[in-house]
């Protein structure tokens, strides 16, 4: 993982103040935070401002930044994920309740032809929001955010281990809830 | 690689093998493409979850999120001001051309046309006689 970061320049021009940098650094990262805090916190509106401040820590950071060290985008991964701890905590620690999460699952898509791929979504939102935090922050940035298992260990403080046993939990449970879904039948195991 | 083994990647990782370690990708790969049932079975498993997964639709990032991004970016001195610089000079430049319009034509206007009067008394004709006159005087003395 020793590669080039592919970051580094980009953070230089920002750094020198160059306007076109900063629009491609929007363009380049902005999704995959707006994805990031979406999915952990389970709330549009804080994922954006999770996404606004991770942005100004990236503008303070830009002229400073020493490669060799951390990747930007695990560094950036890290900010981001802090600032979700944040709220997280704010918040008590409290799952979305029950009426959260069927809020998620019955908010009624409108009736077309894609009806049934904004079902699938909804249901998925709503499975994802019942996970346990740890659970559904190992899915995130292993699956969602592509991150290695190192890396993604690293994150979250724990062994790669570790990291491995809360991702087959959520599956477990994702595939457990997903499979009680009408219309979502799994495919039977076969046997070996 | 033993099918166990796949079958427990497979559970942690999903279907892709370019989501899993690096270091089992060959061994997976080598075992799938010895036709094992056991790995297919779990790919296929693995593969169902993913598909649901993917299924998570997010929304695109309004305009108005990117445009207060930006602009929160700090910016160069002159970019700052640029907004209100331009305009600055365009009122510079205005102000420079009045006035040296008026000085132009200040300075075109012909000399003999000015009165005599305007003139200091040092040009008057008189007055040099009267100033000749007088060292003549002294001379004589």
């Amino acid at each position: 993982m020793k590669d080039t970061d592919p970051d580094v320049e980009l953070l230089a021009r920002i750094g020198n103040n160059e306007p076109a940098a900063v629009n491609e650094m929007v363009t380049r990262k902005l999704p995959r935070l707006l994805a990031l805090a979406s999915r952990i916190l389970g709330d549009a509106d804080e994922a954006k401002d999770v996404a606004q401040e991770s942005f100004l820590r990236i503008w303070r950071q830009a002229a400073n930044w020493r490669s060799g060290e951390a990747r930007f985008d695990t560094w950036l991964h890290r900010v981001a994920l802090n600032l979700c701890h944040d709220r997280l905590r704010r918040r008590k620690e409290r799952p979305l309740s029950d009426e959260d999460t069927a809020e998620l699952a019955d908010s009624a898509p409108p009736p077309d032809e894609q009806l049934e791929t904004l079902d699938r979504s909804a249901r998925m939102a709503a499975a994802l929001a019942a996970l346990p935090e740890r659970q559904r922050e190992a899915i995130v940035l292993q699956y969602y955010q592509e991150l290695s298992n190192i890396d993604a260990a690293a994150l979250m403080n724990i062994s790669v281990e570790a990291l491995e046993s809360l991702l087959s939990r959520a599956r477990r449970q994702l595939r457990s809830q997903l499979a009680d879904t009408p219309g979502l039948a799994r495919p039977g195991r076969g046997k070996s | 690689m033993t099918p166990e083994r796949f079958a427990y990647l497979a559970d942690v990782y999903g279907a892709d093998l370019q989501r899993w370690p690096d270091t089992e990708q060959r061994a997976a790969q080598a075992l799938l493409d010895s036709g094992n049932l056991h790995a297919r079975d779990a790919l296929q498993q693995a593969r169902w979850l993913d598909h649901q997964l993917d299924s998570h639709q997010l929304a695109l990032a309004d305009p108005a999120l990117v445009r207060q991004i930006r602009q929160s970016a700090p910016r160069s001195f002159w970019s700052r001001y640029a907004s209100w610089l331009s305009p600055a000079g365009l009122v510079g430049v205005g102000i420079a051309g009045i006035v040296t319009g008026m000085l132009v034509a200040s300075m075109s206007v012909p000399l003999p046309m000015l009165s005599s009067e305007v003139l200091p008394s040092v040009f008057d004709q008189g007055d040099a006689e009267v100033v000749f006159t007088v060292n003549a005087e002294e001379t004589e003395q």
